[in-house]
C-alpha cells in the first residue's frame, strides 16, 4: 500500500502542491487526473525520490520512503517520454538495472527474455530505441518497469505521445502487464476518458489540491465541485443561465427532445456516428445535446431533462449543493 | 553548380594547404638552395635537416614526447574536472546556471598572458618549475572555463528523464555519468579534449617560463630556440622540419577522431 500524507512541494514561495493526502491499496490502479501544471507529475516525481518534498510523508508498505535515495526505492516508473536510453539496444536497455544490481549474467538472460516474450519485441531485441515505434518504445518502457520487480508503479502520462489507435491497442496491454499485478499503480494523465477507462479511482487535482477522489461512476454521476463536473464528462457539461444563487450543470447526454420542454434553435452539429452532438441555443443559454434524431441547423426544437440529473454547485465556493 | 562548388572547394584548400606545403618543401630543401638559385636539381633535395633535428642533443622526438606527455595530462586532468562539474551545472535552476555560465565565460575570455608573471612566482613558491607533471596544474585550470561551457551545453542537450529513469533503474552517480551520460556526449567530450590537447600543445609563455631545463622543453619554446639560435644566420630548413615534425601528431588524433569532432561541431545544431 502507498501512502501519501499532507504532501507538499513548493518552488519559491509558490506551492505547486499542497496537502496532498492519498492511499493507493495493493493491486489498485488510481489516476492522478488534471489539466497541466495541476502538479499531478510533481507528485509522482516526489515518490520517486526524484525530488524531495517541502511537507508531508510518504509510506510506501507501512515504511517512510523519505530518506531513501532513489536509486534504492524500487520503483517502476514509466516516464511520458519512455525515457530510453538511445545509445543502448532493447536488450541493453533492460539489462542495465540487472547488471547494475549485480545479477549473474545467466539469470539476467532469463529474466530479460521472459520479458521480452511478454512485452512481444522478441525480433526486435538487438534493435536501438530510434529504429522501434512509439507503440514499441512504450513497450520497452513498460517492460523495464516490469523488470525491476517494484513495489509500486508510477505511470507518467504513458500513453499521451501515441496516437489514438495505439492507445486503443495498448490499454489493454497495460492492464494486462501492470494494472493486473499486486502493486498499487498511479497514473498521471489529463486525458480523463482513459483515467476512466483504467483506473479503480480517481483523483481530480486543481492547482496543486484534490477536488475530489472517488470512483470514476461517483465522479461522473456526484461531482463534488464545479471544476470536477465540468472536468470528467465528454462531452462537456451544460452550464444554464442562473437564474437563483447556483450554478447549475446538466450533461448532455441527459438532455432529450421534448415538444414541452425548453424552445432552443440549432446552431450547428457534429455527427459522432451512432448520435450527434447539437449545438443549440436558448433561453437557458447555449446547450451542447447528444440524440440520436436527425436535426438540422436552424431548426426549432424543444428539449427536457430530469430535474435528478441536474448538478447544483455553490457559485462562489463551487461546492456541491445536491442533496445526495 | 557543382562545378563551380569544386573550383570554391579547390581555392579554399589551396588557400589554407599552401603555407603547409610550403613549410613541407622547405624542409626537405638544403640550406643553399633556400638562399641561392642556380643550385643544381641533385643537390636542392635534402634530408639533412630532419637529420640534424633528430640528431640534436637533446634529440628533436624527446620534445615531442614532453609535449605529448604535457597534452595528455593536461586534458584529461581537465576532463577529469570538468566532467563532473559541467553535470552538475547542467542540472541546477536556469538562474543560477546563466550567472555562472556568465562568470565563467568571462574567466575564458580573460587575456592570460597577463597571468604568467604570477603563476611563476607560484611556480617559484610550490618548487613546481622544470616539472612536466606541474605544468598540466596551470594549463589545466586555464583550459578549464572553455572546457566546462562546451561540456555543460552537451549535457544541457541530454533529456533530464534520461538522467531519472536511470537513476530509478538503481545507477549511483558514478555509474550515470559513466553508463548513461557520458556515452551520450561522447561526440562533445572528444571535441573538447581535442581543443585542450590543442591549447597545451601551443603554449607558449607559460612553458618559457616555467621550464627551463633542455631537456624538459615542450614544441614551442624548442622551436622558438631553433629560430632564434642564431642572429647572424635563420636556419629556414630547421624550423620547417621542426614544423613538420611537430603538426604530424597533431595531425594523427584530428584524423582519429574526425568523426567525433564534426559531431561534436554540430551538436546542437543538428538534433540527433
Amino acid at each position: 500500500m502507498l501512502k501519501l500524507s499532507a504532501l507538499g512541494k513548493r518552488f519559491g514561495t509558490r506551492w505547486i502542491l499542497r496537502d496532498l493526502n492519498l492511499e493507493v491499496q495493493t493491486g489498485e490502479c488510481v489516476a492522478l487526473l488534471g489539466p497541466s501544471g495541476c502538479g499531478k507529475s510533481t507528485a509522482l516525481r516526489l515518490i520517486a525520490g526524484l525530488e524531495q518534498p517541502d511537507e508531508g510523508n510518504i509510506e510506501l508498505e507501512g515504511r517512510p520512503l523519505l530518506g531513501i535515495p532513489a536509486e534504492r526505492r524500487r520503483i517502476g516508473m514509466v516516464f511520458q517520454s519512455y525515457a530510453l536510453f538511445p545509445h543502448l539496444s532493447v536488450r541493453d536497455n533492460l539489462d542495465l538495472g540487472l547488471k547494475v544490481r549485480g545479477m549473474a549474467p545467466a539469470d539476467r538472460r532469463e529474466r530479460i527474455d521472459a520479458v521480452l516474450n511478454t512485452i512481444q519485441l522478441v525480433n526486435e531485441a538487438d534493435r536501438r530505441p530510434q529504429q522501434l515505434s512509439g507503440g514499441q518504445r512504450q513497450r520497452v518502457a513498460l517492460g523495464r518497469a516490469l523488470l525491476r520487480n517494484p513495489s509500486v508503479y508510477l505511470l507518467d502520462e504513458p500513453m499521451s505521445n501515441l496516437d489514438a489507435q495505439l492507445r486503443d491497442e495498448l490499454r489493454p496491454e497495460l492492464r494486462r502487464l501492470i494494472l493486473q499485478g499486486p502493486q498499487p499503480v498511479l497514473y498521471v494523465t489529463h486525458d480523463q476518458q482513459e483515467a476512466m477507462a483504467l483506473a479503480n479511482r480517481i483523483a481530480v487535482l486543481r492547482n496543486g489540491r484534490i477536488e475530489q477522489i472517488g470512483t470514476p461512476q461517483e465522479l461522473y454521476f456526484k461531482p463534488e465541485t464545479e471544476f470536477v463536473a465540468g472536468f470528467v464528462g465528454r462531452p462537456q457539461i451544460n452550464w444554464l443561465n442562473q437564474t437563483r444563487d447556483t450554478r447549475v450543470g446538466i450533461r448532455p447526454e441527459h438532455l432529450h427532445p421534448d415538444d414541452n420542454g425548453c424552445r432552443c434553435r440549432v446552431i450547428g452539429r457534429e455527427w459522432l456516428g451512432a448520435s450527434q452532438l447539437l449545438l443549440l441555443e436558448s433561453n437557458a443559454g447555449q446547450l451542447q445535446m447528444l440524440c440520436s434524431a436527425d436535426y438540422q441547423p436552424t431548426e426549432h426544437l424543444g428539449v427536457s431533462w430530469s430535474p435528478e440529473d441536474e448538478h447544483h454547485f455553490d457559485p462562489i465556493s463551487g461546492q456541491r449543493l445536491n442533496p445526495s | 553548380m557543382n562545378r563551380s562548388r569544386s573550383l570554391w572547394i579547390t581555392l579554399l584548400l589551396v588557400w589554407s594547404l599552401l603555407p603547409m606545403i610550403w613549410q613541407l618543401i622547405t624542409s626537405f630543401t638544403s640550406s643553399d638552395a633556400l638562399v641561392s638559385t642556380g643550385i643544381p636539381f641533385e643537390h636542392r633535395w635534402t634530408l639533412a635537416h630532419y637529420r640534424d633535428l633528430l640528431s640534436g642533443d637533446p634529440p628533436f622526438w624527446r620534445y615531442l614526447l614532453n609535449s605529448t606527455v604535457v597534452g595528455g595530462l593536461t586534458t584529461v586532468l581537465t576532463l577529469l574536472l570538468a566532467v563532473p562539474a559541467a553535470y552538475g551545472l547542467a542540472r541546477m535552476s536556469p538562474t543560477r546556471r546563466s550567472t555562472i555560465r556568465i562568470t565563467v565565460g568571462a574567466a575564458a575570455l580573460f587575456p592570460y598572458v597577463l597571468l604568467f608573471l604570477a603563476l611563476l612566482e607560484l611556480a617559484r613558491e610550490f618548487q613546481l618549475g622544470n616539472s612536466l607533471l606541474a605544468i598540466a596544474l596551470p594549463y589545466a585550470g586555464l583550459a578549464l572555463p572553455l572546457a566546462l561551457l562546451l561540456l555543460i551545453s552537451a549535457f544541457e542537450g541530454l533529456p533530464n528523464d534520461l538522467d531519472d529513469a536511470a537513476r530509478l533503474e538503481g545507477l549511483g552517480l558514478l555509474d550515470r555519468l559513466r553508463l548513461v551520460l557520458m556515452p551520450l556526449i561522447t561526440p562533445a567530450i572528444a571535441s573538447t579534449g581535442i581543443l585542450i590537447f590543442l591549447f597545451a600543445w601551443n603554449e607558449y609563455p607559460i612553458a618559457l617560463t616555467w621550464l627551463s631545463r633542455d631537456d624538459l622543453l615542450t614544441l614551442p619554446v624548442a622551436m622558438a630556440r631553433i629560430a632564434g639560435s642564431s642572429i647572424y644566420a635563420v636556419p629556414y630548413g630547421a624550423y620547417a622540419a621542426a614544423t613538420v615534425l611537430g603538426s604530424l601528431p597533431l595531425l594523427a588524433l584530428v584524423l582519429l577522431c574526425q568523426r567525433q569532432i564534426v559531431a561534436g561541431l554540430t551538436n546542437g545544431a543538428v538534433k540527433g
